[in-house]
């Protein structure tokens, strides 16, 4: 039953990227991608990992996603994109892209194939729950634990300086 | 549930490529920034399924999924300052598509 829904969700999260690559309308691309980041939180669920299906529900379908939505409202682009048929595709550069993903599709086929000694069907023990992760996180990996809440910040700043109306356009007003 | 392992990589990698044909094909910033999110996504779920993997029996290993929580604030970071440069973009050439931004190019 649980690998069943796996190869549903799975089907529906790829699904959605090709929706979110191939859509002309930005609006569907931005809630696609939605509905792939709740096929993916459901897949790290079955595999175990309780708290980051709640983070990527949380992060990804809360907060990046909002932000995107807000964007693309904001900006005013919830409307098809102009141009006939491919016009919205760069079509110089599509032999490229499609080499590339033909290139890391056959890649991971054969290292997943080439492997000698598969792992094979894993089931964890018990759920991976947040008191696990807690305790790594704030042990082995508190450095880079800190040096992400450095990095928040500095972006935060860097944002707000970057949305920033120039003083100049400031003071005319 | 009893997937094997191989069954999640295979999902990632074709995530993946499906978020660098996005980056490659798309002219709006927007959807290429998206395609980014996608390809972080696949990563996230490799760290996963590495995790997973190197779990069997006994205690979860989460060195993963710690890993992957870090991508996810790597990706919050990309993803707000990556929008406020299109918001700054938008406001000075009033389009977000990559074609008009041949400024410091020969073309």
């Amino acid at each position: 039953m649980a690998n069943l829904l796996f190869y549903l969700m799975g089907l529906g999260a790829v699904i959605g990227s090709l929706l979110v690559v191939t859509s002309k309308n930005p609006i569907t691309s931005v809630l696609s991608l939605l509905g792939t980041f709740f096929c993916l939180a459901t897949i790290y669920l079955l595999a175990g990992f309780q708290f980051l299906a709640a983070a990527q529900i949380l992060v990804y379908g809360g907060a990046i996603m909002v932000l995107f939505l807000f964007v693309v409202m904001l900006l005013n682009l919830g409307h098809p994109e102009e141009g006939s048929g491919l016009e919205f595709m760069n079509k110089r550069r599509m032999p490229f892209a499609f080499a590339a993903s033909a290139m890391l599709i056959v890649l991971t086929f054969a290292g997943v194939l080439g492997q000698g000694s598969a792992p094979g069907a894993v089931e964890l023990a018990h759920m991976a729950t947040i008191g696990d992760l807690a305790g790594l996180m704030f042990g082995s990996f508190l450095l880079p634990f800190e040096a992400a809440s450095i990095l928040l910040m500095g972006a935060a700043v860097a944002v707000i300086v970057l949305a920033k109306r120039e003083r100049t356009q400031a003071v005319e007003r | 549930m009893s997937v094997p392992t191989e069954h999640l990589v295979i999902l990632a990698g074709i995530l993946f490529s499906i978020g660098v044909a996005g980056f490659c094909l798309r002219r709006n910033l927007i959807v290429m920034l998206m395609s980014v999110e996608l390809m972080l996504n696949a990563a996230n779920l490799t760290f996963l399924a590495g995790s997973r993997a190197h779990s069997a029996g006994g205690e979860p290993m989460l060195e993963g999924a710690v890993f992957a929580i870090f991508v996810i604030v790597v990706a919050a970071v990309e993803a707000s300052v990556g929008l406020a440069l299109v918001i700054a973009l938008y406001r000075r050439q009033q389009t977000v598509s990559v074609d008009s931004l041949n400024q410091l190019g020969d073309a």
